[in-house]
C-alpha cells in the first residue's frame, strides 16, 4: 500500500491519506511554479525603473526576485520529499497498470520528471547564493539563466505530473 | 527575537562566504554529471523494494512475486552525497583555481544532460 506510518491509519483511511498527501504535493507544486515563473519573467524581461505601474504583464514581471529565493528552495525540497513519498505508492499501483495498458511514452516522461526533480535539488544551493548576491553584477548572467532553467524544469515536472494524473490518478 | 537575528546573521554569512560559493558551484555542476552516470551505469546507493518495504545496499534485482525494485532513491542518494563530497573537496582548492570554474556550467550542465537522459530512456519511446 506504499509507505504510511501505522498510527495515521487509526484516524484516516489509506485512500484519504494518499489523497491528502497528493493534494498537498500538488498545491506546493503550484506555489513553486508560480514563484519560479514570476522570478524567471523578472530576469528575462525586467521592468525599467520609472516605467510606471503598467498592465498585468508588467506587474507580473516586476517582482523583487531576490525575495523568492529561499521560498523557492524550501518549496522545491518539501515538494520533492512529498513526491518521493508518493512514489512508493505510484510504483506499485500506478506504474504497473500504465505499463499493462501500454502507455510507454507516459511512463518515459515520468522517468524524465523524476530525473530532473533530483537534478533540480543539486542546483538549489548555488541558485540561492546567486539570488542572495543579486546586487553583484558578476553573477547576473548565471543567475538569470539558472533561474530560467529551473523554471523550465519546474514547468516540465509539473505538466508531466498533471499528465500522469490524467492517465491514472484520482478515481482510477 | 534572538533566534531570528541569529538565523538572519547565519544566512547573511553563508551568502557572503567564498567557501559556500565554491561548494555550491561544484555541487551544482557535479549533480547532473553524477546523476547521468548513476542512471546509465545503474549505480544506486541502495535499492528499495516497495512491495516488502525492504532496502538492500547497492543494486539488487526485483525478487520474484515480491513486486518491483526501485533505484531512483538510490541514484538520488549517490548523486547528492557524491556531489557534496566533490563540493567539500573543492573548498580546499586555492581561490585562483576556483575562480576559473565557469559559473555558466551551473545551468549548462542540466541542459547537456537532457539528450543523454532521453537516450537512456529509449526503452519507453515506442511508437
Amino acid at each position: 500500500m506504499g509507505l504510511i506510518p501505522d498510527f495515521i491509519l487509526d484516524y484516516i483511511s489509506v485512500t484519504t491519506f494518499w489523497t491528502i498527501l497528493f493534494t498537498f504535493h500538488a498545491l506546493l507544486a503550484v506555489a513553486l511554479l508560480g514563484a519560479l515563473t514570476h522570478q524567471a519573467m523578472s530576469v528575462l524581461a525586467p521592468v525599467r525603473q520609472g516605467a510606471g505601474t503598467g498592465g498585468f504583464v508588467t506587474r507580473f514581471r516586476s517582482v523583487q526576485g531576490a525575495g523568492y529565493a529561499t521560498a523557492v528552495c524550501v518549496l522545491w525540497i518539501v515538494t520533492f520529499v512529498f513526491g518521493a513519498w508518493i512514489y512508493t505508492k505510484y510504483r506499485m499501483y500506478v506504474r504497473i497498470p500504465i505499463e499493462q495498458q501500454g502507455f510507454w511514452k507516459t511512463q518515459g516522461v515520468f522517468e524524465l520528471k523524476e530525473h530532473y526533480a533530483t537534478i533540480g535539488m543539486g542546483l538549489l544551493p548555488i541558485y540561492w547564493f546567486f539570488w542572495k548576491n543579486a546586487r553583484d553584477p558578476q553573477y547576473d548572467s548565471a543567475r538569470k539563466w539558472l533561474t530560467v532553467v529551473l523554471a523550465a524544469m519546474c514547468w516540465f515536472i509539473f505538466l508531466v505530473g498533471h499528465l500522469v494524473n490524467n492517465t491514472r490518478g484520482f478515481g482510477s | 527575537m534572538s533566534t531570528t537575528v541569529h538565523a538572519s546573521t547565519e544566512s547573511r554569512s553563508l551568502a557572503t562566504s567564498t567557501a559556500f560559493r565554491t561548494f555550491a558551484t561544484v555541487f551544482a555542476i557535479a549533480t547532473p554529471v553524477i546523476y547521468v552516470i548513476c542512471d546509465m551505469q545503474n549505480w544506486p546507493l541502495f535499492t528499495y523494494h516497495p512491495g516488502t518495504n525492504r532496502i538492500d545496499l547497492g543494486w539488487s534485482a526485483a525478487v520474484r512475486d515480491q513486486g518491483p525494485a526501485m533505484y531512483w532513491y538510490g541514484w538520488t542518494a549517490t548523486t547528492l552525497i557524491g556531489a557534496a563530497v566533490l563540493g567539500l573537496l573543492a573548498t580546499l582548492l586555492p581561490e585562483r583555481v576556483v575562480r576559473r570554474i565557469p559559473l555558466s556550467l551551473t545551468w549548462i550542465m542540466p541542459i547537456v544532460a537532457l539528450p543523454i537522459l532521453i537516450y537512456s530512456l529509449k526503452f519507453f519511446w515506442r511508437w
